[in-house]
Parts: C-alpha cells; sequence; structure tokens
C-alpha cells in the first residue's frame, strides 16, 4: 500500500470510527419515544435555554473578542504575550475545573459581595450565560483574530492616509473585509456554547425546568438509566453540530480551523 | 501647496536626513534597496515613528496624526480595498472628509475622466489589470483635495513600455494639479523624466539633491557616480551640425556624432557599459569608433573596467569578466572602442 492510500485509508477510519457511533444510537432508537421526548415541556424548556444561552453569551463573547482580537492581531504591547497564553486556558484546562474555580471565586468575600449586592450567579441562568462565555470566549478571540490577522494592515495605512481615524479605518475597512472570518467564528463560539456542559453543570447546577441545557439533560437522563431519551437528545445536538459546520463550510468556502 | 521640510530626521533606517521640498515641486528620491527612500515617505505620511522635525509650509507636523497631514499616498502595493467597487475606492477618502454627495460624484467623475478609467467605475479590484489599478489608486489618493502627494514606485507594476508612457502622462497630470509630490523610483531615467529634482539616497541619508542633468553630469559623492552608473564625462569644444538631427561634438581631438538639433551641448556623459572594447578592428563605418590603449583594469565581482586613453580623453569601459578574458587584455594592450551612438547623453549650455 503506497503512502497515499494508506493516509486516505486512516482519515476513511476515523470517519467510520464517528459513523459508527452515531450509527449506534439508532439501536436505540424509538419513533414513539422520539415524538414524547421532542414534545415534553422539560425537553422543550432544555432547547429553548440551550439556544437562548449559547446565543447570548456568544453575542457578549463576539463583543468581546473584536477589540481583543484586533490588539492581539495589531499591536505590539507589554503583556501581549501574557494575554495571549492565557487565551488558551479553557482549551487547555478542563470545563470542570474552570467551572470550579468560577464557584470558588463566588464563595470568597469578593465574590459574596456580589452574589448578594449584584446578579447571583451560582445555580441560575446567569451562570450558565458566564460558564459558556468563560468557556469560549477564548476561543473567539483566536478565531477572530486569524481572520483580522490575514488582512493586511496595508489597508489600515490608506484608509489613514486619506483622512479616516484608526476607529473609522477599523469600522470602514478592517471590519468588512473579516466580516465572514467574523460570522464563521461566532457561529462556531455559538455551536461551542450549545454543547458547553462541564462549567455549566459546576456553575448553574441541573435542575430541570431552570438551568437545564441540552448537554446536561443529556447527563441526567443517562445517569437515571433513560437510555431512549438519551439518543433522542444526543441525535437533536449531533444534527444541530453538523449543520452549523456545514454552514460554516458554506459561508467560508473552506475548512474552518476549530 | 505646502513646502516639505524634514530636519534631523533618524529613524528605523534614516541617519540624520534633512530634505526641502518646494512648493508645488516634484522630487525624486532614487538609490538602492534599503537606502530609506520608503521610509522616509512613511515619515512624510506619519506612518512610523521618527525623531527630528517635518513641517509643511513652516508648520510643526510631527504630533500631527496621519489622517489629518492632508497627505495622499499611493503605495507600492497599490493596496485598493478589494470590497469596494472603482468609484467607491475614489470616493473613499471623500466620505471621510463628509464632502457634499454632489461634490464627491463630481470629483470622482472629474479624476475618472482625467485618468482614462471612467469606464471601469463599478468594477472590483480584482478585476483590473496592473495600469487600471495603478490609475485607480492614484485618483484615489489625490481625490480628497490632498496638499501633499507621495508615490511609492509608481511604475512598479508596469511593464516598462506601459510604464515609460505612464511616467509622462502622470508627469503633465501632476503638473496640471500644482501639487507638491515626492516620489520614489528605482531607475535615474525614469526620474529624469518626471522630476524637478532627484535627491539620491543611500544608506539612510541623502548624498546628493539636484537637478536632473546635474546629478548626471556633476556627481558630487563617489556613491553617486557610482550609483549613475560612473559615467565618463566628456567637455564639448565645438558643436558642429553634421545634417538634420545630427551633430558631431569634438572633445580634445576625439570626435562624437550624436543626434541632437543645435549647437548647444556643452557636456557628453557616456555610461561605461555603452562602450564596446574589442581586440580587434570590428567592420563597418567609422562613425564613434576609436583606437585606444589600456592604461588601467579594474576587477569587480562579475564585470571589469578598464581604462583606455584615447586621442587624449581617458574613457572608462565596463565588460563582462567572460568576454575580458576571452580577450585576454593587459595594461599597455591596444583595444578597438564603439560607443553607442543612440544612448550618448548631453547637458546644454
Amino acid at each position: 500500500m503506497n503512502f497515499k492510500k494508506l493516509s486516505i485509508s486512516v482519515s476513511f477510519a476515523v470517519f467510520a470510527l464517528y459513523g459508527v457511533l452515531i450509527l449506534s444510537l439508532f439501536y436505540y432508537y424509538d419513533g414513539a419515544v422520539f415524538l414524547e421526548t421532542l414534545r415534553s415541556s422539560r425537553t422543550l424548556f432544555s432547547i429553548r435555554l440551550s439556544l437562548f444561552t449559547a446565543t447570548v453569551s456568544t453575542i457578549i463573547a463576539v463583543i468581546v473578542a473584536i477589540p481583543s482580537a484586533y490588539a492581539l492581531s495589531r499591536f505590539r504591547f507589554f503583556g501581549r504575550q501574557l494575554i495571549d497564553t492565557m487565551l488558551e486556558l479553557p482549551m487547555i484546562v478542563s470545563p470542570v475545573a474552570l467551572g470550579a474555580v468560577v464557584l470558588i471565586f463566588f464563595n470568597t468575600p469578593t465574590g459574596t459581595f456580589i452574589q448578594d449586592h449584584g446578579i447571583r450567579v451560582i445555580f441560575s441562568v446567569y451562570g450558565i450565560f458566564l460558564a459558556q462565555f468563560i468557556v469560549t470566549v477564548g476561543i473567539a478571540i483566536r478565531l477572530i483574530k486569524a481572520a483580522m490577522d490575514e488582512i493586511p494592515v496595508r489597508y489600515e495605512e490608506v484608509a489613514r492616509t486619506l483622512g479616516a481615524s484608526p476607529a473609522r479605518a477599523f469600522m470602514t475597512v478592517t471590519l468588512p473585509l473579516c466580516k465572514r472570518g467574523i460570522i464563521a467564528s461566532s457561529i462556531l463560539t455559538w455551536a461551542k456554547a450549545l454543547g458547553e456542559f462541564g462549567a455549566t453543570i459546576t456553575i448553574a447546577g441541573s435542575m430541570a425546568m431552570k438551568t437545564e441545557t441540552i448537554p446536561v439533560a443529556i447527563f441526567m437522563r443517562l445517569a437515571s438509566a433513560d437510555i431512549e431519551g438519551t439518543v433522542v437528545l444526543v441525535l437533536m445536538l449531533i444534527g444541530i453540530g453538523l449543520g452549523i459546520l456545514y454552514g460554516v463550510r458554506l459561508l467560508t468556502g473552506r475548512a474552518v480551523p476549530v | 501647496m505646502p513646502k516639505i521640510e524634514v530636519k534631523n530626521i533618524t529613524g528605523k533606517v534614516l541617519k540624520d536626513l534633512s530634505l526641502s521640498v518646494g512648493d508645488k515641486e516634484i522630487l525624486a528620491l532614487v538609490g538602492p534597496n534599503g537606502a530609506g527612500k520608503t521610509t522616509l515617505l512613511n515619515v512624510i505620511a506619519g506612518l512610523t515613528d521618527y525623531s527630528g522635525e517635518v513641517l509643511f509650509d513652516g508648520v510643526n507636523m510631527d504630533r500631527v496624526p496621519p489622517h489629518r497631514r492632508g497627505v495622499g499616498y499611493l503605495f507600492q502595493d497599490l493596496a485598493l480595498f478589494p470590497h469596494m467597487n472603482v468609484a467607491a475606492n475614489i470616493a473613499y477618502g471623500l466620505k471621510i472628509r463628509k464632502y457634499a454627495p454632489a461634490v464627491i460624484g463630481e470629483r470622482v467623475d472629474e479624476l475618472m475622466n482625467a485618468l482614462h478609467i471612467a469606464k471601469l467605475r463599478d468594477r472590483l479590484p480584482y478585476n483590473l489589470s496592473g495600469g487600471e489599478k495603478q490609475r485607480v489608486a492614484i485618483a484615489r489618493a489625490i481625490a480628497p483635495f490632498q496638499k501633499i502627494l507621495l508615490l511609492d514606485e509608481p511604475t512598479a507594476n508596469l511593464d516598462a513600455q506601459t510604464a515609460k508612457y505612464f511616467r509622462s502622462e502622470l508627469s503633465v497630470f501632476l503638473r496640471r494639479l500644482e501639487i507638491t509630490t515626492v516620489f520614489v523610483i528605482h531607475d535615474l531615467l525614469g526620474a529624469e523624466e518626471m522630476a524637478d529634482r532627484i535627491a539620491i539616497m543611500h544608506q539612510g541619508s541623502i548624498e546628493q539633491v539636484a537637478a536632473p542633468g546635474d546629478i548626471l553630469f556633476h556627481p558630487r559623492t563617489r556613491v553617486v557616480s557610482e550609483f549613475i552608473g560612473m559615467p565618463n564625462i566628456l567637455n564639448c569644444d565645438e558643436c558642429t551640425v553634421l545634417s538634420t538631427g545630427l551633430v558631431e561634438v569634438r572633445s580634445g581631438s576625439m570626435r562624437l556624432v550624436l543626434p541632437y538639433e543645435g549647437t548647444a551641448i556643452s557636456k557628453l556623459a557616456i555610461s561605461p557599459h555603452d562602450i564596446y572594447i574589442s581586440d580587434s578592428k570590428p567592420p563597418g563605418p567609422a562613425l564613434n569608433r576609436y583606437t585606444g590603449t589600456i592604461t588601467e583594469i579594474i576587477p569587480l565581482r562579475t564585470v571589469v573596467r578598464v581604462k583606455v586613453l584615447v586621442d587624449g580623453n581617458e574613457l572608462l569601459a565596463e565588460l563582462s569578466r567572460e568576454t575580458f578574458d576571452e580577450m585576454k587584455l593587459t595594461a599597455g594592450s591596444t583595444v578597438h572602442l564603439i560607443v553607442k551612438l543612440r544612448r550618448l547623453r548631453y547637458f546644454e549650455v
């Protein structure tokens, strides 16, 4: 077997692994249970909650990520390397650990003060926003920075010589040019937020009809040995995820590094 | 249009550089790669850090950001905004400065007509040829009624023939606009075609600033002389019209014929690589052909320069190392020289 055939075979083997795993879900698939689970108010709540929290946390993450990514892409400043390294923290540290860090913070005097005089984060919907934000913001910055890195600084210099202030040059030239990259990054951030589990369950808990997102619901059904119910929710999550990745591929015309 | 003064500029490759560009003047910056030409343009535009002073009409610009300097800049890579069509690219600066839509429309039309790009109005940059992009970028740089124009290699993206035509067109266009212009160009010939004065730069400093003819006939330093190709300068003792468009120039006892109308030539410049050397007498008419004796051989990396004494004048000729080795020339050898008729350059009285 030559190298080309070997490498293609390996890629097909990986595809087959995922394919077999997804297909195995249908062993426990039951049409009646599928419809019943889908129609249940608890499932509908989880879907609505997941879509809502993922959307809000993505919007906040992208709003924060755009200026941060621009600074990291364009300027050389003291502490840049440190910030850049810190952004990788959510990628290498388990989300449960990040959730635990947040939980511990809100048990310090400062955290308790915020909880008592501001927003109650622990075991509330705000906890879900925070969990998803913490896990996704680093990725959002990374992806948007990659999109901005591809836009030459020269366009901004041209805009400057034509009378545009730095902010105006950014708004009228750089931002429109990396629009597709930002949209693709936002969609991937949203998908990541939608699937977030570890930090969410640690910070917001798993209260049915209150803080139960789709991944948390999957965990809860699995814990109570409800395999059919688990299959329904997993299939939904996979369907949404694959649909999004396909959409991003269409949007950018190429595979996006996740 | 303002006068530009840069005083004691130091930064990146520039070393204590001072230069003055007159009101409405077109000045060329010429020099080898890494001389600091583009850096100097960036200093004038305020796009790079520097120490020293930049003044427009006596007003200090050091703390004025690029978007308030009123300097149009044609970058070498042109950098047309890829998401805007030609008209939008040209209108960008006018919109940013909040001109009325009627003024914007009028100005865009005027520049597109002047630069013959009206038919490209709705095209996106990726759909344009190199020459078309060049014209659009110039129109965009000038559009917001800039006081100063900086051009970095304005003909770099064009083939030799188009570049020559474009240089003469651009020269006429800039003179009509009466805009103070500084442009970077790598060849002296191109600079001579467009500029009022030429500044020769070398290793972050200015070696000489002078009118085109002065640079060629009166190079002030060895660096300038090397850069312009170490031309042989011959004084014209007598100028005789041979026929329409041809004159014979006498320098000492040497006689040269060149295409020229009139008798006002005072000096001639012959580039060393425009003198052919042969160890045997070449066939053909004797026009601009001489016999001389080698007085000195200067071997360089890829070429060899030889000094030849011809009728009392010492001429410097340049030949490839291979040709030199084939002919086995030594000091004292007798050689035959042919001077290219059409490549003779002259300085008028």
